[in-house]
């Protein structure tokens, strides 16, 4: 079973179709990479899957269970508002109308296991790398108001805990030396490290990155192909973005290729590289 | 991942015993500020000036929650004074000859704090998709509408009048003294010292917590926020509910120790304003900022502005100029005690925009400001 699937996934800002019924499967442990021109609706793809936004028409299922729309109230809402929608749903179906449109809230698909990162860097820029990463472990603490008021044994424990394991992802992705210093002060090249940090923090299964290697030099892409690889062999799934043909095609197992907003091409490197679909969606149009 | 580089040992990984910790050189000032504040009511006689003092407590209790709101997690909230005047109505109409009912003081201190907690909820939930400016003016909305609620509520709260001859805390009799508290302002004063000790212990936990994180987290972006598994709608509305906890706690003390609680205590410009300048001028954020914003303000206008015509009438009548004292500068100044206020604000917020003592993240965020906007204007020029 695909761990990310989407199936038909539209979506439209007014007249512009930025994703345009596309179907993808990522599959459990493998480094996943979507590429395309500027503009082909690959963020777009990221936020509806993250459920910043809602897509217009299809589906998103992780780990088989549809994220959008969402099909199992009783699992995902308080009773009252369960049996609400799932009246509501029943009607709209008997009309013809479809199923509810509801989608799961971003933090709720974050706390399923679906991480990610921000092409443009958003990191929480006056708190230290370190309370980044440990902000990042929230879904995973268990900590109520009464502990974090009182301050109470369980509270202490699971404080330690988190600091320690935050330490412990930024020494994983290089950044131990900065643990103290505001997010904002870093270089460009670990903040986005520490973003990746922040995300691998909640505990991910499918962690989605939008360009993490965009304004790196040679070297740097290199050491972050050899993080990302270091992160799929801890049992993460790799979702990746990016711009740079040659990059994806040494890291990723399996591409797709979008151009406005339509998949052209899906397949192992050597198979994308060599469609002309993908060579005229690039050549035609880079800059 | 194994290897261990030599990473120094941080600063919060030490861990001495408690008390070790309280005997720590850089909190010997606290602890004898702590021994000045217990001593003070020994020491000093005059008891107008323990009243004060009391008072005093009251404010540096409302700007700790609104802190809660706009410092930690970012949310400018104009309406705080509806809390304060939910939590002083809740205790006044449930301890008090209004419908002979007299719940005891003690219990009522928490209840009515969670009863304007409840309320917090009741109206940040409206507010939630706001932010921003959007945000300031439906909490105004807020803050005006509550203490005209109770204005004209009229047969349960007393409408204009207020509710008059609020119960006053009862402790048991104890080395001579009955444990009635009365309009003795002793007892007050060590009440709110306690209460205020409470609320420092409660808020300094929330600090370095899952939640203190999440509030400032969503502060920074609430996007990313949400990106990190934080329910930002259940996250808001606990600092606001936190916040009116505080209040609530204060309204409780206040129509106590006013002995009668009425609408116009609670205007926007009596409360919100006052405790939203406490906050700025103290430093958004930092405990001990607000603490001292507060105090001083409270100093400025109970003390300063009252005062100020005096001494100008007696500074103008030792220069003995016919001409000055014929001006009667007095006079004026008295007018316009909202002007002077302003321009004594407007000073200290040019001289430390980052307030008295700020947190360390906005000390860094005004820095990081004004540099970048040094290299905008060079660009542009
Ligand atoms: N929030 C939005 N509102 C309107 N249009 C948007 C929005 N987000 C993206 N778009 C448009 O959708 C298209 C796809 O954008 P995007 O997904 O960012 O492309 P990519 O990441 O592949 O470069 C672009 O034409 C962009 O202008
Ligand atoms: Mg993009």
């Amino acid at each position: 079973m695909p761990i990310l699937e989407t199936r038909g996934l539209t979506k439209r800002f007014g007249g512009l179709v930025a994703v345009n019924s596309v179907d993808i499967s990522v599959e459990q442990g493998e480094i996943f990479a979507m590429i395309g021109p500027n503009g082909a609706g690959k963020t777009t793809l990221f936020n509806l899957v993250a459920g910043l936004y809602k897509p217009t028409s299809g589906q998103i299922l992780f780990n088989g269970r549809s994220i959008y729309p969402v099909r199992d109230f009783w699992r995902t809402y308080s009773p009252p508002f369960a049996a609400y929608y799932m009246v509501l749903d029943s009607i709209r179906r008997g009309l013809g109308l479809g199923p509810m449109p509801l989608g799961l809230k971003p933090h709720a698909v974050t706390a399923l296991g679906v991480a990610r990162t921000f092409q443009n860097i958003r990191l929480f820029s006056y708190m230290t790398a370190l309370e980044n990463v440990m902000v990042g472990e929230h879904p995973r603490m268990h900590a109520k108001v009464w502990d974090s008021l009182l301050r109470t044994p369980f509270a202490r424990r699971e404080e330690h805990k988190v600091r320690e394991r935050a330490r412990e992802l930024l020494r994983f992705v290089g950044l131990e030396r900065q643990a103290d210093q505001y997010a904002r002060n870093l270089p460009y090249g670990f903040q986005r490290r520490l973003e990746i940090a922040r995300a691998l923090g909640t505990a991910p299964k499918l962690l989605m990155l939008d360009e993490p290697a965009a304004g790196f030099n040679p070297q740097e892409k290199n050491e972050l192909m050899q993080l990302i690889q270091d992160i799929r062999s801890q049992g993460i799934t790799v979702f990746l973005i990016e711009h740079d043909m040659k990059v994806v095609m040494e890291v990723s197992e399996r591409i797709v290729v979008l151009d406005y907003g339509e998949k052209i091409a899906e397949g192992p490197p050597q198979k994308v590289r060599t469609d002309p679909r993908v060579i005229e969606a690039y050549l035609g149009k880079s800059a | 991942m194994s290897q261990r580089t030599g990473t120094p040992p941080a600063v919060g990984n030490r861990k001495p015993s408690r008390l070790g910790r309280l005997g720590r050189a850089q909190n010997i000032p606290y602890l004898l500020l702590g021994i000045a504040l217990l001593l003070f009511p020994i020491l000093d006689s005059n008891r107008s000036q323990i009243d004060v003092a009391a008072f005093a407590g009251v404010w540096v209790l409302l700007a700790l929650g609104l802190n809660i709101v706009v410092g930690y997690a970012g949310l400018l909230d104009l309406g705080y004074a509806a809390f304060f005047a939910i939590g002083s109505y809740a205790f006044a109409i449930l301890a008090s000859g209004q419908f002979n009912i007299h719940i005891s003081f003690w219990i009522l201190l928490f209840a009515s704090a969670f009863i304007a907690a409840m309320f917090g909820v009741l109206l940040g939930a409206p507010t939630l998709r706001l932010r921003g400016d959007y945000l300031a003016i439906v909490t105004l909305g807020f803050g005006e509408i509550v203490p005209r609620v109770f204005r004209n509520l009229t047969p349960i709260t007393g409408g204009v009048n207020g509710i008059v001859g609020v119960d006053q805390p009862k402790l048991p009799a104890v080395f001579g003294w009955s444990g009635n508290f009365g309009f003795n302002p002793i007892p007050y004063y060590y009440l709110i010292l306690g209460v205020i000790v409470l609320c420092l212990f409660l808020i300094n936990n929330l600090r370095n917590s899952r939640l203190g994180r999440a509030w400032m987290a969503i502060r920074e972006d609430e996007v990313a926020a949400a990106a990190t598994g934080i329910n930002t709608v259940t996250t808001k509305l606990l600092a606001f509910a936190l916040g009116a906890s505080f209040s609530g706690f204060a309204g409780t003390y206040y129509a106590s120790k006013l002995f009668i609680v009425s609408p116009e205590s609670f205007s926007f410009q009596a409360v919100s304003v006052v405790v939203l300048v406490m906050v700025v001028l103290g430093g958004m954020g930092s405990m001990r900022g607000v603490i001292v914003g507060a105090l001083l303000i409270y100093f400025i206008q109970s003390y300063v502005l009252i005062q100020l015509p005096g001494w100008i009438v007696s500074a103008t009548t030792a220069l003995n100029i016919d001409f000055l004292t014929k001006l009667d500068i007095g006079s004026y100044v008295q007018r316009s005690n909202f002007l002077i206020f302003g321009i004594i604000l407007a000073g200290i917020m040019l001289l430390r925009p980052q307030g008295l003592l700020p947190s360390a993240q906005r000390k860094v965020e005004l820095e990081g400001g004004t540099s970048d906007e040094a290299v905008a204007d060079l660009g542009s020029a």
